[in-house]
C-alpha cells in the first residue's frame, strides 16, 4: 500500500485530476453565467425590439394623424368651394336657361360635381366633413344624385324605382357611397357598356343593385375589396396603394359610420360586378312630398336653415284647397298631392304608383247602397260647403287676375 | 367625429342636378321646340308611366290638360328653361306628348266691315 501512496506518479494523477475538477466546476459557472447574461441580454433585446417598434408605430400615427388633419381641413376648403360653385351654376342655369350657353354650363356642372365628390371621398377617408344637410329624398333620387357625380353617367341605367325615401341624414353618405360603386362600375368596364342599376325591396329594407358588363375582380382584388369592406381596414389615406383607390375603403368607412351594408361578393350576370348596396329600415322613411319649389333667385339665402321647408309662396291659394288653414309653413299631407307649382298649387298624380302601405280604409264600390240618412246629409252638407268656400275664393283670385300669379296653372283651361 | 351643427354652412344644392334630368341629352332645335311651340299630353294608351322619371312625369301632368306653350310649362316649373325644353323635346319623341306649332298672331279685323255688320244688327233689332 505505502508502495502506491509513495508513488508521485499517482500523487500526480491525484492533482491533475482535481485541478481538471476545479477547471470543470469553473468553467460551468462561467458559463452558467454566460448563459445568465445571455438570457438577461435577449430579454433587453427584445424589449428594445418592442420598445422599437411601438415607438414607430406611434410616431407612424402621429404622422397619420398629422396628414390626416391636413388633408381634413384642406378637402373641408374644396368642398366648401364646390359647394359653392354649385350654387352659383344653379343661378346661372337658371339665368342662361334660354340661351345655348345652358348646355356649357351643365357641362361644368357635371365636371363641378366629380370635383365635389373627390374631396369628399378623401374626407371621409380622414374622418371629416362629409357635406351638406340634405333634406329626405327619394331612393330614386339619391340613386340619380350618385350618378350625377361619375364621369360616366349617360352609361348608367336606372331599371326600376321603389316608393321609399331615404332619412335625411342618410342621403348623402349613401349617395356617395353609390357614386363611389359606380364610379368602380363604369371604370372597370368597356366604354360601350350600359352599368345597370336596379332598386328592390326585400324584408331587411331596400336594395340598390349595380350591374356592370366588365371584366370582374380576380381573387386577390375581391379579396382587397371584402378587406376595405370589412371593419378591419386601412385607416387614414396611407395603404390606398398608388395610383390610390379610394373607392371601396371610402364606401368601407360610410357604411360603418352609417349602417348601410355594401358587398361585391358576387358575380353580375353580364359577366362583371354586381356590388349590392343594402339600406336597412332605420336608413328608410315614406316617400318625401316634393319640396315646395324656391324660385331659384331666391336660392343663395345664407344661414337659412334647410330643414325648414321653405314658406309656401302663395299662401292665398292654398286654404283655397284646404279651409282647415294650415300653417303656411307645414305642407299639408295631402296623399294624393304631387307638388305645387311655382304657384303653391297643387299638382296631382292620376295614377298613384303602388302605394307602401295599401289603403284598407277605402270602401269597396258598392258601399253608398249601406248610407245611412245621416251620412248622405252630412256628406251633401259638406259638399255645399265646400263650393260656396270655392266660389268665395274664386271671387278672392278674380280681385288678382291682374297680376302674373293669377294667371295660374288652371288658366288654360278656361282660354 | 363631427359636431352636429358643422354640416349646415352651405344652403345645399339640389340633390339631383340639371344634367341629370336632361340624362345629358342636347338641345332640341329652334324650329323643333321654340319657346312658343304648343305643347299637350296624347292620350294615355301606349303609354309606360313607370318608366318616366319625376320631372317628366311632373312635366307630362302640367301638360295634361290641353295645349300650353314651351315658355309657360317652364314658368310652372323651376326648372331651368333649357332643361324643359330638352326633357319636353324626349318626351314628344317617345310619344307622351304632341307639339303644335304656334298659333299664327290674329289680323285686324276689317273696321268698316265691322261697322256695317253692326250698323245692319241696329237697323233690324234696334
Amino acid at each position: 500500500m505505502t508502495k502506491y501512496t509513495a508513488d508521485p506518479l499517482l500523487w500526480v494523477l491525484f492533482l491533475v485530476l482535481a485541478a481538471a475538477v476545479l477547471v470543470v466546476v469553473r468553467q460551468r459557472k462561467a458559463s452558467a453565467a454566460l448563459r445568465q447574461e445571455i438570457s438577461g441580454l435577449r430579454e433587453h433585446y427584445t424589449d428594445l425590439e418592442h420598445h422599437y417598434t411601438q415607438s414607430v408605430a406611434s410616431a407612424q400615427e402621429q404622422a397619420d394623424e398629422a396628414t390626416k388633419t391636413v388633408l381634413k381641413s384642406a378637402m373641408r376648403t374644396l368642398q366648401g368651394l364646390a359647394a359653392e360653385q354649385q350654387l352659383i351654376l344653379s343661378r346661372l342655369q337658371v339665368k342662361y336657361g334660354e340661351s345655348a350657353i345652358l348646355q356649357d354650363l351643365l357641362e361644368v356642372d357635371h365636371t363641378n360635381s366629380q370635383f365635389g365628390r373627390r374631396a369628399q371621398s378623401i374626407a371621409v377617408l380622414c374622418g371629416g366633413w362629409l357635406g351638406r344637410h340634405r333634406d329626405i329624398a327619394s331612393v330614386y333620387d339619391v340613386v340619380r344624385s350618385a350618378q350625377g357625380r361619375i364621369r360616366h353617367y349617360r352609361r348608367v341605367e336606372i331599371l326600376s324605382q321603389v316608393d321609399f325615401g331615404v332619412s335625411s341624414r342618410a342621403v348623402e353618405p349613401v349617395a356617395l357611397a353609390l357614386a363611389e360603386l359606380l364610379d368602380n362600375a363604369t371604370s372597370y368596364s368597356s366604354p360601350d357598356t350600359v352599368v345597370e342599376i336596379n332598386i328592390r325591396t326585400v324584408p331587411k329594407g331596400v336594395v340598390i343593385v349595380v350591374d356592370d358588363a366588365g371584366v370582374g375582380m380576380n381573387d386577390e382584388e375581391r379579396a382587397r375589396a371584402e378587406r376595405l369592406l370589412s371593419t378591419d381596414r386601412v385607416t387614414g389615406v396611407g395603404g390606398l396603394g398608388n395610383p390610390p383607390q379610394f373607392g371601396h375603403a371610402v364606401i368601407g368607412v360610410l357604411a360603418e359610420r352609417f349602417g348601410f351594408e355594401v358587398s361585391v361578393d358576387s358575380s353580375s350576370p353580364y359577366g362583371g360586378v354586381r356590388s349590392v348596396l343594402l339600406l336597412p329600415h332605420e336608413l328608410l322613411t315614406a316617400v318625401p312630398e316634393r319640396r315646395v319649389p324656391v324660385p331659384a333667385a331666391a336660392a343663395p339665402r345664407p344661414g337659412a336653415q334647410p330643414a325648414v321647408q321653405a314658406p309656401a309662396p302663395a299662401p292665398v291659394s292654398r286654404p283655397a284647397a284646404q279651409p282647415a288653414a294650415l300653417p303656411a309653413a307645414v305642407p299639408p299631407p295631402a296623399p294624393e298631392s304631387y307638388g305645387s307649382t311655382e304657384d303653391g298649387l297643387p299638382i296631382r298624380r292620376r295614377k298613384r304608383p303602388m302605394a307602401i302601405v295599401p289603403t284598407t280604409e277605402t270602401a269597396p264600390h258598392g258601399a253608398p247602397a249601406s248610407r245611412s240618412g245621416e251620412q248622405t246629409a252630412a256628406i251633401l252638407g259638406a259638399f255645399q260647403r265646400g263650393t260656396r268656400s270655392g266660389r268665395a275664393t274664386q271671387r278672392d283670385d278674380e280681385d288678382q287676375t291682374t297680376s302674373t300669379r293669377g294667371a295660374s296653372s288652371e288658366g288654360h283651361e278656361f282660354s | 367625429m363631427r359636431a352636429g351643427g358643422e354640416d349646415f354652412e352651405f344652403e345645399p344644392a339640389d340633390l339631383v342636378r340639371a344634367y341629370i334630368i336632361t340624362k345629358g341629352r342636347e338641345l332640341p332645335d329652334e324650329q323643333q321646340l321654340s319657346l312658343i311651340t304648343l305643347v299637350t299630353a296624347t292620350p294615355e294608351e301606349g303609354r309606360r308611366l313607370n318608366r318616366l322619371t319625376p320631372e317628366e312625369q311632373r312635366l307630362l301632368d302640367i301638360c295634361s290638360a290641353g295645349y300650353l306653350s314651351v315658355a309657360e310649362v317652364a314658368g310652372h316649373t323651376r326648372l331651368p328653361l333649357g332643361v324643359v325644353r330638352i326633357v319636353l323635346a324626349s318626351l314628344t319623341e317617345s310619344g307622351h306628348l304632341m307639339t303644335r306649332p304656334p298659333v299664327p298672331r290674329a289680323r285686324n279685323a276689317d273696321k268698316e266691315l265691322l261697322e256695317e255688320v253692326l250698323n245692319g244688327l241696329h237697323r233690324k233689332f234696334g
